[in-house]
C-alpha cells in the first residue's frame, strides 16, 4: 500500500499545494502541475454535467442535490482519489492501485488542512500553502501508510 | 448493472458512433436543469474532451504506457478503452459496475473487426458513422449490451 502524493487545488482552479511521498509517478515539473491542476478543474466540471441520470428535483423550498463530479480515477498504475469540499477546494490523492480505505485518509488530509493551514493567521485564502506544520503532520501520517 | 450510453471515436476525434439505452424520458433529464438543453452530439464533444484530458493527464503522469481505464463519480462511472489505432470506445454504467474493460474489448473483437472491419462495402474512415451503423452491427451491441444487464 503507497500513497504516491497528494494535490490540492483552489476553488479556482489553481495549484496550491503539491507532494511527492514515494516513487511511482513520472517526475514531472511545477509548470506541468500547473496545468493539470486547471485541467482537472475543468474536467471535474465536465463531469459533473455529464451525469445521464440526475437524482428527482426535491420539493420546493428545498436545494437541488447537488451532482458529484469525478471522485476516483483507476489507471494501469495508479488510481487518484478527489475529495471536493463544499467549499470548491479540491484534494487529489494519488495511490497505488491496490490501496483501500482511500476515503479515511483523505478525510484525515482535509483534517490536517483545516488544523494546520485553516488555523494558521498567516495564511491567506487561496494563496499556495506554505505551512510547515502541515508539511510536517502530512508527511508523518503518510509515512505511518506507507510503512504499513 | 445499468449500461447508459455507449460512444465510438475514431482516430480524427470525430464521433462515429453513440447510442443510449436510457428511457426516453429520462434521457431528457437536462430540460429541468437551469442549463440549456444538450443534444446527444454535445454530450458525445463533451465525453471526448474529457476523456482526451484524463488519458494525456494519466499518461504525463504514470508514462507512456499507462492507460486510463475507468472513472467514477456519486452517479455514473465511465469505462474508456483505446486501441493501438487510436480507436477510442467509451462507455457509460452505474457505479455499482466493475470494469467493463474487458466488455468494451469484446466489442472491438467480437463486433467491430467482425461487422465493421470486415465488411467490404465499410469505407476505411467512418465520415459520420458511414459503415459502422450497419444492421449486424448495431443488433450484436444492443444484445450484447441487453445481455449484461
Amino acid at each position: 500500500m503507497t500513497v504516491f502524493a497528494l494535490i490540492v487545488i483552489n476553488k479556482a482552479g489553481g495549484l496550491i499545494y503539491n507532494k511527492n511521498f514515494h516513487d511511482g509517478l513520472n517526475k514531472i515539473s511545477t509548470n506541468d502541475y500547473l496545468v493539470l491542476a486547471g485541467t482537472f478543474h475543468g474536467v471535474h466540471a465536465i463531469t459533473a454535467r455529464l451525469t445521464p441520470i440526475r437524482p428527482p428535483a426535491p420539493p420546493a423550498g428545498l436545494r437541488p442535490e447537488q451532482v458529484s463530479g469525478l471522485e476516483v480515477l483507476e489507471t494501469e498504475n495508479f488510481r487518484m482519489q478527489c475529495f471536493n469540499t463544499l467549499t470548491g477546494v479540491k484534494f487529489l490523492l494519488f495511490t497505488d492501485t491496490t490501496q483501500t480505505n482511500v476515503d479515511v485518509t483523505i478525510r484525515k488530509v482535509y483534517d490536517l488542512y483545516a488544523d494546520y493551514v485553516m488555523k494558521n493567521p498567516f495564511y491567506s485564502l487561496e494563496m499556495p500553502i506554505r505551512c510547515e506544520m502541515f508539511d510536517r503532520k502530512l508527511q508523518s501520517y503518510v509515512r505511518e501508510i506507507n510503512n504499513r | 448493472m445499468v449500461v447508459y450510453s455507449f460512444y465510438i471515436f475514431d482516430r480524427h476525434t470525430e464521433c462515429i458512433y453513440a447510442r443510449s439505452w436510457l428511457p426516453q424520458s429520462l434521457s431528457q433529464h437536462h430540460s429541468s436543469a437551469p442549463l440549456q438543453p444538450s443534444t446527444a452530439s454535445d454530450d458525445a464533444k463533451l465525453i471526448f474532451g474529457t476523456v482526451f484530458s484524463l488519458r494525456n493527464m494519466v499518461r504525463k503522469l504514470g508514462g507512456e504506457d499507462d492507460a486510463f481505464i475507468s472513472y467514477r463519480t456519486g452517479n455514473y462511472k465511465m469505462h474508456f478503452y483505446e486501441t493501438p489505432a487510436n480507436l477510442r470506445f467509451v462507455m457509460l454504467t452505474d457505479t455499482g459496475t466493475m470494469s467493463m474493460r474487458n466488455v468494451l474489448h469484446q466489442i472491438y473483437i467480437n463486433l467491430w473487426v467482425e461487422y465493421v472491419v470486415k465488411n467490404p462495402l465499410a469505407p476505411v474512415e467512418h465520415k459520420n458513422g458511414a459503415g459502422v451503423k450497419n444492421e449486424l452491427f448495431e443488433l450484436g451491441l444492443d444484445q450484447f449490451i441487453r445481455g449484461l444487464m
